[in-house]
């Protein structure tokens, strides 16, 4: 119990400064759904598909990529560097407050934005006409793969790059923008040449693409998506780990000063 | 409520702590004095189980220091550690939480936090909109919001005007009143005279005086002290050593320690012939003993272990 009331209270705070804020929130709003309308209308224009089948292809890549990218990771990475900047990271480490704790309440904070983020975009979505199948359960797991990959990220940029807010902008699009590209997000995977395909492969973003993409626009079933997602939860599994231990070397960094 | 035993702790080859002891016991301040690098910050950390010691026990209500006692402390660090955005009830409803605080108690602990600051009113301000005193108040509740036997107030008036002081002051007192158990520190040796029940002088990694304000003042062989502004300081050092007057170099002050209580005339009828601009007469305050243990310590004059006491 101990750890789900931490949990909780952390999960909560970040909310809570989040809605206090606004500004976040309403840029993560405006952005995947200014990205959605333009992958929509362009995948409606260029590869001649209907306004219902364009927008069930944009708004998957749309959430993993514009979406969840940067409110998860950037969101995370900034939450981090905001308690170091504010000190409020020794107020913590005084208190009885574990590791685990904190990192699940990070998760769960921005498991909550990514959640509002989906139904944003497939709300939008499904007013131009799309409708999605497939497997609730299989895509909500997709989302939270993802969402634990990227608070994982988060962590190492956060704990061992970034070490002032104006650092966090360059981090994320220094290592974002062109995993984003190359994951499908902006520009469909099936576009890509061959070679920039192979190297897609490589790309986990081109995986939570792919998967969630098969799940929720053409309604494929586990079988189909096998690789994709186990591939995700390898790498989720290993940005969690990462993450952690990123915060434990911080942890040890920041006790001396 | 806590005792520190020949606790050492160095920084490669820096040594910060040597041998350092103390005990505080239920219910009273401890000021823990000394200049900067002398070891508070780092005697502080290790107290929180933020740093491990080299070696040396550290035991709070009889149990050494470990996650366990994190519960046991309450800290109020040199710098407001607070969530700017979030108001003052919500900072305290956070830390709660986090000391496993929830419901009722909860928010009866948040309340009677910002009755003991003087915030109830601010409650749901958020602390980026408090003056630095508000802030600074809001800084001491969070360490009381799980109330805990010990609290630590790492220097919680630097940087304030004086009312603000006093405010912190008050609230220091009535903590103290509640039988709380406090470890102060602080450079400002009148803070430390005002709210302390023993004070302790750590130099150099360690204790070279410690007890109450009598018995420091025990410390130095003299009732008084006159500072003298003079343009002839070599004169009045002769005439001084001849009236028994013992010279001290306090600061930039020619200061005398006064073996007797005396007049002031008497004072100056024994410089006479010798120019003089000024002259003051003071009782031994804090500031003279701090000035006289921490000189004497450099010059290594005070053995390592003394204490008003022995």
């Amino acid at each position: 119990m101990k750890y789900w009331y931490e949990t909780l209270a952390v999960a909560q705070r970040i909310l809570t400064e989040l809605l206090r804020r606004r500004r976040s929130l309403i840029f993560w709003s405006i952005f995947p759904v200014s990205v959605l309308l333009l992958n929509g209308f362009i995948l409606a224009e260029r590869a001649n598909l209907s306004m219902q089948q364009a927008f069930e292809n944009a708004a998957p890549v749309t959430l993993v990529g514009a979406a969840l990218f940067f409110s998860c990771l950037g969101g995370s990475v900034s939450t981090v560097v905001a308690e170091r900047e504010q000190l409020t990271l020794k107020r913590l480490f005084i208190s009885p407050l574990s590791g685990t704790s904190y990192f699940l309440g990070i998760f769960l904070a921005h498991c909550a934005i990514g959640l509002g983020q989906t139904l944003l975009v497939y709300l939008i979505a499904a007013v131009w006409g799309a409708r999605f199948q497939g497997s609730l359960g299989l895509g909500l797991a997709i989302l939270l793969l993802s969402i634990a990959a990227y608070v994982g990220v988060g962590f190492v940029l956060g704990t061992q790059l970034a070490k002032r807010t104006e650092d966090v902008n360059a981090l994320v699009a220094a290592f974002g923008v062109p995993l984003l590209i190359l994951g499908g997000a902006f520009l469909p995977s099936s576009l890509f040449p061959e070679s920039l395909l192979n190297l897609a492969q490589f790309n986990p973003i081109y995986h939570m693409n792919e998967a969630l993409l098969k799940v929720s626009a053409n309604g494929d079933d586990f079988a189909a998506i096998e690789f994709h997602f186990w591939f995700l939860a390898l790498f989720a599994l290993a940005m969690v780990i990462a993450g952690w231990l990123s915060y434990r070397r911080m942890l040890q960094v920041e006790r001396q000063l | 409520m806590l005792q520190i035993n020949s606790l050492y702790k160095s920084y490669g080859q820096r040594p910060v702590l040597q041998s350092l002891s103390l005990k505080i016991p239920v219910g009273e301040v401890y000021a823990l004095l000394g200049p900067n690098g002398a070891g508070k910050t780092t005697t502080i950390n290790i107290i929180c189980n933020l740093l491990q010691a080299d070696s040396g026990t550290v035991l709070i209500n009889e149990q050494p220091v470990s996650n366990k006692t994190k519960r046991l402390i309450g800290i109020a660090p040199q710098e407001n550690l607070l969530y700017k955005s979030l108001s003052c009830a919500e900072n305290l409803q956070f830390f709660g939480r986090i000391y496993g605080l929830y419901g009722r108690k909860l928010q009866q602990r948040v309340r009677t936090c910002l009755e003991a600051v003087n915030l109830t009113d601010r409650a749901n301000s958020p602390i980026e909109t408090l003056s630095g005193g508000m802030q600074r108040r809001m800084n001491v509740a969070l360490a009381l919001v799980h109330q805990p036997k010990l609290v630590i107030l790492d220097e919680p008036t630097t940087g304030l005007d004086i009312e603000a002081r006093h405010e912190i002051w008050t609230l220091i007192q009535q903590l103290q009143r509640q039988g709380i158990t406090i470890l102060l520190t602080t450079h400002l040796l009148d803070e430390a005279e005002r709210l302390a029940n023993r004070i302790g002088i750590l130099k150099q990694g360690r204790i070279v005086a410690e007890g109450s304000l009598d018995e420091l003042r025990r410390l130095i062989p003299a009732k008084e002290v006159i500072i003298v502004q003079t343009p002839e300081p070599k004169k009045v050092i002769d005439r001084a050593r001849k009236c028994g007057f013992t010279p001290r170099p306090y600061n930039n002050d020619l200061a005398f320690w006064l073996p007797k209580h005396m007049e002031l005339k008497e004072i100056v009828d024994r410089f006479e012939g010798v120019e003089l601009i000024s002259i003051a007469r003071h009782p031994i305050r804090l500031e003279h003993i701090y000035l006289e243990v921490t000189q004497r310590a450099a010059s290594n004059v005070l053995p390592t272990s003394a204490s008003a006491k022995s």
